[in-house]
């Protein structure tokens, strides 16, 4: 998945990059508000975590742009002054969630996952396909309860498969999403990563949970199976 | 822009000239008229003089004598001239004052008329004449037509008038006058709590003062009571920042002597972290809430009352998206008129700390109410606000705490910690308003504030 983080406090900025990465994550970074909004604009982006009080141009205002552009993707506000107007301000305009600074990072993490899920549709953070169960927490993977070790690059692309199993995704579509900007992606390593894939969660050949529509891309096939609870318990306590 | 003043005296001067003026001209051609008239009466008298003075002579004629009882017909230039002329206009008679003058005298034609001219000579000189004609009766049977004329210059007349416009100016003049000082002195008395107001604000303003205090007119009440209201409430934000930055660095001296003091004991990294880590905590807590009791904006003079139901909404909307991922059933029952005095950035604050509370608590469903009080509803007149969940409910011991004293400068974060310590402190100490807590007929907490009008 990739997150973009606009904050012009050079050591958080950094901070939240590298975790963010740790964590799995492609990030695209931006310090002010005018180049930020022109990477949310251009590039595929899966979710933006936005600083309010950005140079150039204030985050509120790159929100609204973006959502006026058409550009969907969830965005968490990071706040210094927690007044509800605030947080109000910003989620009116646009943002799906927010947090006020300072923060402690897991709770930026378990936000970003929880909007990430949301916006696939997912409301939990385990995502149940049939027999395969990707826990997006732990960011661990099990077939028949059985786990199964996957790469970091593995377990992306997986990710991705599963959170929008039953759609076509084309390989542009996953290296975008997969790798950083820079990084030299080369499409035969999505294949060669698919053929791991394949060999690691269907050793049997029996299940065939990833399709190659030739020329179009991939699609996961295994239909969704929530269990019958409903609430998000991944959303962690907010302090005020 | 004119002054108060400049425009009182200009509009009295002008609505005093004017009447003034208009009272004068009415009186000068009033004068005029019956000046006119009198010499209408005078001229007429000369003609009946003439007229008793004239006898019939010897040859059937009329004459006159020489020696009038009007002298002045029989001098020279006197300005008093008359004539007779006959039937056939002959002129039968003329007065000695008539002396080579040519007076332009008016005709009557019918026996019994009168007319009445106001005519020029060639050589310029004014008269007033009236011409007289009559039937006199000679003899038995015989009757003769008679024209009986008279002038006179305009002198006099000119001068009665002359006279009396001098008088008359001369005292409207001085009425304007004695009128224009009383009007001065009237606006002098009048604008006195105008001059009051502005001396006050400038003692104020070099300090020697801190309210208006004067009493003054119910006009400007309204303003005075406003200003001090304004005064008032800028003074006590003031004191509430410096309240906040004095708490603040209280509060923190703490946590830093803590950290301090755990540095210098020279502590294991897994001891240093947690103690950083709670130290930190508590600091940021502490930094979160003061700024919030500094921010808070309070009760303004002059402010346009906000319709409560538009904020409602916003910050309803903005939780249901916030917690998408939790299926919370909102009831909002507020309507149209209910409208709060205040800061728009205060009402957030104070139902969105309490709305986000009841959506984090509650199991489905939240309630939210806003109504209006006023004396017929038993309540003293004001807002209230009320939020209710059906989730745990706040236990009768954390209620009494948050409620007790001693959370103001040093706040615990515990669930509804926080944010209710701040809705009290703006509640309370900002707006003069209560808190209550109880059990919500949903199961769960239900916390009321009540605000004044």
């Amino acid at each position: 998945m990739r997150v973009l983080v606009i904050e012009d406090e050079a050591p958080l900025r950094e901070q939240l990059q590298a975790r963010l990465r740790t964590e799995g994550y492609a990030v695209e970074a931006a310090d002010n508000g005018r180049d930020g909004l022109f990477v949310g604009r251009e590039y595929p982006i899966d979710v933006a975590v936005v600083d309010i009080g950005l140079p150039e141009l204030s985050g509120i205002e790159v929100i609204r742009r973006w959502r006026e552009a058409g550009r969907d993707f969830p965005v968490l506000i990071l706040t210094a002054h927690g007044r509800w107007q605030d947080k109000v301000e910003g989620l009116e305009v646009g943002a799906d969630d927010y947090l006020v600074k300072p923060f402690h990072t897991e709770e930026l993490l378990a936000r970003v996952r929880a909007l990430l899920r949301r916006s696939a549709g997912w409301t939990q953070a385990v995502l149940h396909c049939g027999p395969v169960a990707l826990d997006t927490g732990s960011q661990t993977v099990t077939v028949d309860g059985e786990p199964v070790e996957l790469t970091a690059y593995e377990y992306r692309l997986l990710e991705y498969l599963v959170m929008h199993t039953g759609h076509v995704v084309s390989k542009t579509e996953l290296s975008e999403h997969i790798y950083e900007e820079e990084m030299d992606r080369d499409s035969n390593v999505l294949e060669v990563l698919v053929g791991r894939l394949r060999r690691k969660l269907d050793p049997e050949r029996a299940l065939n949970p990833i399709e190659t529509l030739r020329g179009r891309g991939y699609r996961f096939r295994l239909e969704r199976t929530d269990p019958p609870t409903a609430d998000d318990r991944e959303i962690a306590e907010k302090p005020q | 822009m004119l002054s108060l003043n400049a425009r009182l005296l200009i509009a009295a001067s002008v609505v005093l000239v004017a009447f003034l003026g208009l009272t004068g001209l009415t009186l000068d051609k009033a004068f005029r008229r019956s000046a006119l008239a009198a010499v209408h009466d005078r001229l007429q008298t000369r003609i009946y003089g003439l007229l008793g003075a004239a006898d019939v002579d010897a040859a059937n004629g009329l004459e006159l004598p020489q020696a009038l009882p009007e002298g002045r017909f029989s001098t020279p230039g006197s300005g008093l001239y008359g004539q007779v002329a006959d039937g056939s206009g002959r002129v039968i008679w003329r007065s000695l004052s008539l002396l080579g003058l040519r007076v332009p005298f008016p005709q009557a034609q019918q026996p019994g008329t009168r007319r009445f001219s106001e005519t020029r000579a060639p050589d310029g000189t004014e008269f007033f004449a009236m011409a007289f004609a009559v039937t006199w009766e000679l003899g038995p049977g015989e009757e003769q037509r008679y024209t009986f004329q008279v002038a006179e210059t305009r002198d006099q007349f000119a001068g009665q008038v002359a006279g009396f416009r001098r008088s008359l100016w001369g005292w409207l003049a001085g009425a304007a006058l004695v009128l224009l000082a009383v009007q001065g002195m009237i606006l002098r008395w009048s604008l006195a709590p105008l001059r009051q107001v502005a001396r006050e604000i400038a003692e104020i303003e070099s300090g020697h003062g801190s309210l208006l205090t004067g009493r003054y007119p119910k006009e400007l009440r309204h303003l005075t009571d406003n200003l001090n209201a304004l005064i008032e409430s800028g003074r006590s934000r003031l004191e509430r920042y410096r309240n906040s930055l004095g708490d603040l660095a209280h509060s923190l001296k703490t946590p830093l002597a803590v950290l301090r003091g755990t540095v210098e004991g020279d502590p294991g990294p897994q001891a240093l972290k947690e103690v950083v880590q709670e130290q930190v905590d508590r600091m940021d807590q502490t930094v979160h809430y003061q700024l919030q009791r500094a921010a808070a904006s309070g009760r303004t003079a002059l402010t346009a009352p906000l319709a409560v139901a538009p904020i409602a909404r916003k910050l309803t909307s903005s939780l249901t998206k916030v917690y998408a991922g939790k299926a919370v059933q909102l009831r909002l029952v507020v309507d149209a008129e209910t409208s709060f005095r205040g800061d728009q950035g205060d009402l957030m604050e104070i139902l969105g700390n309490l709305a986000d509370n009841a959506w984090k608590w509650s199991r489905g469903r939240v309630t939210l109410r806003a109504h209006g009080t006023d004396e017929t509803s038993g309540e003293p007149p004001g807002l209230v606000l009320e939020v209710e969940d059906d989730g745990p409910g706040i236990p009768h011991g954390k209620a009494s705490e948050i409620l007790g004293r001693g959370v103001r400068a040093d706040p615990h974060t515990e669930g509804h910690g926080i944010g209710l310590a701040v809705v009290r402190e703006l509640v309370e100490q900002v707006y003069g308003g209560n808190l209550y807590i109880d059990r919500s007929p949903l199961g769960g907490a239900r916390v009321r504030v009540t605000l004044p009008k």
